[in-house]
């Protein structure tokens, strides 16, 4: 069943090239709901005490070493989970937009998705380069082809930094291929990586391209501009879904390939990552534009997923895990917000808005809902995976711990801020129609997830732990190997 | 019913309230609405009495519900324990909650966000039982945000004026610093104990002896106290609770007066084991509530907003509640809680029914010779007024003359300081009483005409807690007349609550402790007179704002405390934003970026002559190339 993962997005892509133009949202839905029948299929039929699925493990280019290993565990599959699931609900919360009509906005988020799950399952350094590249594709022809008049500056600026931080993956793809048989993943793990600052400068060239992605400061300045320019669509892939592929490549490939050289780094990239969450919040409490207030908001909550990642430990990366689930659903339920006001108004500065909650109370109560989610109270799903992360960090250096501490405060400042700016108030704004159905099912699917999350994260925690931990033991073979 | 099955009903019939409020409460009508959030509140304080008869006298109960997470170092239960300092609570919760509730029917009747204001009143509600009944320290903190929020949205409720709204932030902003302080301290615990719960900690603490080093206890109890400090108000973090009386009245009366504010004094009552382990955070808890306790009520007697009065009375009477928790007196604090609840909760509600009467007037020197216009609320509010400031016999005489009474066996300073607090109070609350009751009406003609008592679902809640509030010092009547019923709560309290039976017991002096009441009594009574005679009969009104002078100016201004700390924190974080977002974002790293690409900008140019120069047509082409690839290997290899 694992091949439909990339059959099906193809085929939807191609599919939705040829169909009426009236009929592009109909189908760009079914595509995306289709995809994620069969992804609940195989989480159902996975069973995590077998460890790595593999369902395509082949040879493939002998003389050059390329494999075809294809497969999933826990964390690849609650990572496909979330892009499937996401993948539907852009779609439908751009229902309204003319956006969704279009053919090649369809086609490409479903470009985006092979490419995406092409991250998430493969096991191979090549096929994982490949399909790392392939994601940037559509998102820079999304934000290019439907992206506001200024964005050509930016859209270079994000050009330049994920491709250099994606040359140097590849340099240390294939110099770590020069000390084994292929590129396969076990293959890759098991280098001894005996001299060090080889190690290290192979851990530097993953970490870039991951650092940038994510973006982990002081990596992020592309981040804002091209979230700002880029059309909600496109911000909603990038940072619903898009950046866990670096978060992800930090647990399956950082992690594992590289704890010799982590074990010096580790502290420098957790105090970047934590400057990062201090750095956002602070930034994003006097933001006027919504869209980059939020954009900031996102540096800072992934840097808080990243620093928790790198403490290594199983109860963080498992929670990090589930707060990338978490993220992405808050950061898609964000921007929907600021695109229905965006949408009615054709603005979204804070100065110019206010009183929306007067006129539009179902879109108060959801988006209200959201920012409690974003601030991470207790009954969402962000309490349990901050509380985890922070207690990870916290337990890595009690000091570091602490600062990250302040987003719970930050958070609250900056959040609460653009909601009542925006929605508090005297009306100071033309008529708002109230949601619409599509936007408002999105609102509600979100929050179910996120409540649900929120009483019962076990079954996040339980189901991914198995794997986190032999994603461990992996490390630390990889460690024994080097001494 | 038994324990087991009546705990998750309590805390479930709120949260249905809520819902059903929440969902279906616009087509409702207004009393269907106030009906259904009032009779589950009224259920749900029925079964807590149950609960309450069947836990008092036997073993504390628990529930577990389900395990909401399981790591390799710890769980995280949803359960619940019942003792009687946890039911205790959640009677006072849930009853003084069906009160204000019912109060709430007549007071908030012609608002449009009727329907509303009940659905955050029972998640509050809630919250709030799942905080005081938790059987861990982890579902204490989902609680304790939990109320957090919904006071947030009932501060801001009237969210029109921007004035509101700002008051609902700075109170959610403030109790997050605190909660930072109580995260940290559960994530001590978890460290040092492996555990969260309750039962296992007063085991691992009480029973093994397993108490941690002196840095980690004072860690972990002034975290915790951290905490407390922001839910309860009390310096640093105290400035919120005025501006929270932003909120509509009654919820003034519930979460900042009667129960939620009190969710420190709980927590530290909660961990008495843990303090006792720790001399020096008691002494900072003494000192830091005896600070709030005096500062609050000397700004408290030159404020002129009736709320505003009763607001820095909150506080002032929270900061004698930490000297008593400094002092080790647990049952002490949880006594003037209770009769606290009930005579602060009367006197929010009867300033509700003054305001609803005044048509939304909140200056008292507005107001006058309400006496004969409205005397149900007069009476009530008389019967308040003399129980917090001390009068004889009513029950604040007694919950207070108990902490004092503690304070002299541990220092005669402190006595004396807490008696100087104690008569700030007697003056501010009987000056606000007479200006408000006394002389002649101030307000406009429209005003007089149309003061009046409010429905009976107002005037009962205010009855019922004035009767309260009068004999509410029956509960831990001290041990100098009656000797069979005396020290009830203790009693109580020592039957299954962890860690009581291991406090100290203070030899009780009866003589001691009737010189004691005479004195605070007498000291009642002369302010009382006093007072009367400047405010009561002489008629002296409160000045014009711009006339006030020397230390009435300190107090009318709250001892500059807002402007201290936009000074020190709220201007320099923005300056900081502003700054970061200009210099960093906008110079440094932007120019390194941007000069990066013109140069690769520059060598692009030497090729681009024999390319198109498209970048998306490029990629079209190579997302063609790449998806031929797999199709190709997907249909021929596989």
């Amino acid at each position: 069943m694992g091949h439909l993962l990339f059959i099906l997005p193809i085929c939807f892509a191609l599919i939705v090239l040829f169909v009426p133009k009236n009929a592009v949202r109909i189908v760009g839905l079914l595509g995306g709901l289709t995809t994620l029948v069969i992804t609940v299929g195989l989480i159902c039929t996975y069973n995590s005490a077998n460890g790595m699925h593999y369902f395509v493990k082949q040879d493939w280019i002998k003389g050059f070493g390329m494999t075809m290993h294809f497969g999933y565990d826990a964390i690849s599959l609650l990572l496909l989970l979330l892009t499937a699931g996401l993948i539907p609900l852009i779609l439908l919360s751009n229902y309204k937009n003319e956006l969704a009509s279009n053919r090649l906005f369809t086609s490409m988020v479903f470009f985006m998705q092979l490419g995406l799950t092409g991250v998430f399952v493969s096991l191979d350094g090549l096929w994982f380069y490949i399909f790392w590249e392939i994601t940037l594709i559509p998102i820079y022809l999304i934000a290019y082809w439907f992206g506001a008049p200024e964005r050509k500056a930016a859209l270079l600026k994000f050009f330049i930094y994920t491709f250099v931080g994606s040359i140097a993956m590849l340099a240390a793809i294939i110099g770590l291929k020069s000390m084994a048989p292929s590129f396969a993943y076990m293959d890759l793990v098991n280098v001894a990586l005996t001299d060090k600052t080889v190690a290290f400068w192979l851990m530097a060239g993953f970490f870039l391209a991951f650092a940038v992605k994510i973006p982990i400061f002081p990596f992020h300045t592309w981040q804002p501009d091209t979230y700002a320019k880029a059309p909600m669509a496109g911000t909603m892939l990038l940072s619903a879904i898009m950046l866990k592929m670096a978060l992800y490549g930090i647990i399956r490939w950082l992690l594992p390939l590289f704890p010799e050289a982590l074990e010096t780094a580790t502290y420098c990239i957790i105090v970047l990552a934590v400057i990062g969450v201090v750095y956002g919040a602070v930034i994003a409490i006097k933001q006027n534009d919504m869209k980059r207030l939020f954009a900031y908001a996102s540096l800072s909550h992934v840097g808080l997923i990243a620093a928790g990642l790198f403490t290594a430990t199983v109860d963080a990366i498992s929670a990090g895990v589930l707060q990338m689930i978490n993220h992405g659903l808050v950061a898609l339920g964000l921007f929907l917000a600021v695109d229905v006001i965006e949408r009615r108004l054709h603005t979204r500065s804070l100065s110019d808005l206010g009183g929306i909650a007067k006129q539009a109370p179902k879109f108060a109560f959801w988006f209200a809902a959201l920012a409690f989610a974003s601030v991470s109270v207790p009954f969402t799903s962000g309490f349990i995976g901050e509380f985890l992360l922070l207690k990870g960090i916290y337990n890595y250096d009690w000091i570091i711990g602490a600062v990250a501490g302040t987003t719970l405060i930050l958070g609250a400042v900056y959040t609460f801020r653009a909601y009542q700016l925006s929605m508090y108030g005297p009306v100071n704004t033309a008529e708002f129609a109230d949601l619409h159905w599509s936007e408002f099912v999105v609102f509600f699917i979100i929050m179910v997830i996120i409540v649900v999350l929120g009483v019962y994260p076990a079954a996040i925690i339980d189901f991914v732990k198995p794997s986190v931990t032999n994603l461990l033991e992996l490390s630390s073979i990889s460690t024994s190997l080097a001494k | 019913m038994t324990v087991q099955q009546l705990i998750p009903l309590i805390i479930a019939l709120p949260l249905l309230g809520a819902f059903i409020n929440g969902t279906f409460g616009k087509q409702l009508s207004k009393a269907m609405v106030g009906v259904i959030a009032t009779t589950v509140m009224a259920i749900s304080f029925l079964f807590t009495v149950l609960v309450f008869m069947q836990v008092q006298q036997g073993d504390a109960v628990s529930v577990k519900l389900f395990t909401m997470l399981k790591t390799d170092s710890f769980s995280l239960n949803a359960g619940f324990l019942a003792d009687n300092l946890s039911v205790w609570m959640a009677l006072i919760v849930t009853g003084i909650g069906t009160l204000i509730h019912l109060f709430s029917i007549g007071y908030m009747k012609n608002d449009p966000g009727f329907y509303k204001f009940f659905t955050y009143l029972n998640l509050f509600i809630f919250a709030m039982l799942i905080l005081v009944l938790g059987s861990n320290y982890f579902l204490l903190f989902f609680g304790w945000e939990g109320v957090g929020i919904c006071s947030y949205l009932l501060i801001g409720f009237w969210y029109g004026d921007f004035k509101n709204t700002i008051a609902a932030r700075k109170a959610f902003i403030m109790n997050r610093i605190g909660d930072l302080g109580l995260l940290i301290g559960l994530f001590l615990l978890l460290a040092q104990f492996g555990t969260l719960e309750y039962n296992e900690l007063a085991q691992k603490v009480l029973v093994e002896k397993l108490i941690p080093s002196d840095w980690m206890i004072l860690g972990i109890t002034l975290m915790l106290f951290i905490g407390a400090t922001g839910k309860s108000a009390q310096i640093p973090l105290f400035t919120w609770l005025p501006d929270a009386m932003a909120g509509p009245t009654p919820v003034s009366a519930l979460i900042h007066a009667a129960t939620m504010v009190t969710a420190g004094i709980f927590l530290t009552v909660r961990s008495n084991y843990l303090f006792e382990a720790s001399h020096l955070t008691q002494d900072i808890m003494l000192y830091v509530g005896l600070a709030t306790s005096i500062i609050a009520a000397f700004i408290a007697m030159r404020q002129n907003d009736i709320k505003k009065v009763l607001a820095y009375s909150t506080v002032s009477q929270l900061g004698m509640l930490f000297v008593a928790l400094g002092m080790g007196a647990y049952t002490a604090a949880m006594f003037h809680v209770t009769t606290h609840a009930f005579f602060k909760a009367l006197l929010f509600l009867g300033s509700g029914s003054v305001i609803h009467a005044m048509s939304d007037e909140q200056d008292i020197r507005k107001m006058g010779g309400l006496r004969k216009m409205i005397p149900i609320t007069h009476a009530t509010f008389l019967i308040g007024t003399l129980a917090i400031a001390g009068f004889p016999l009513l029950s604040g005489f007694y919950s207070k003359d108990e902490i004092i009474a503690h304070a002299f066996t541990h220092g005669t300073w402190l006595y004396v300081a807490l008696m100087a607090s104690a008569a700030l109070t007697a003056i501010y609350m009987f000056r606000l009483y007479f200006v408000t009751f006394f002389g002649s009406f101030r307000g406009t003609h429209e005003q007089e005409h149309h003061v009046h008592e409010g429905p009976v679902a107002m005037t009962l809640p205010l009855i019922v807690l004035a009767v309260l509030s009068v004999f509410g010092g029956l509960l831990n009547l001290p041990g100098v007349w009656l000797h069979k019923q005396a020290h009830w709560m203790s009693h109580l309290f020592e039957q299954n609550v962890a860690g009581f039976t291991a406090l100290p017991k203070h030899a009780e002096n009866a003589n001691l402790a009737l010189i004691l009441m005479v004195v605070a009594g007498a000291m009642s009574l002369l302010i009382l007179l006093v007072t009367y005679l400047v405010y009561g009969k002489k008629g002296s009104l409160p000045v014009a704002d711009e006339a006030v002078t020397g230390w009435e100016k300190l107090s009318k201004n709250k001892l500059y405390f807002d402007e201290i700390y936009n000074f020190l924190f709220v201007r320099p974080l923005e300056w900081l934003s502003l700054k970061i977002t200009q210099f960093f974002e906008g110079i440094v790293l932007h120019r390194g970026v941007v000069g990066l690409g013109q140069v690769i900008g520059k060598s692009g140019d030497l090729v681009r002559k024999w390319q198109t120069g498209r970048t998306d047509s490029y990629l079209l082409w190579m997302v063609m190339g790449l998806v031929g690839l797999v199709v190709y290997y997907l249909i021929y290899k596989n």
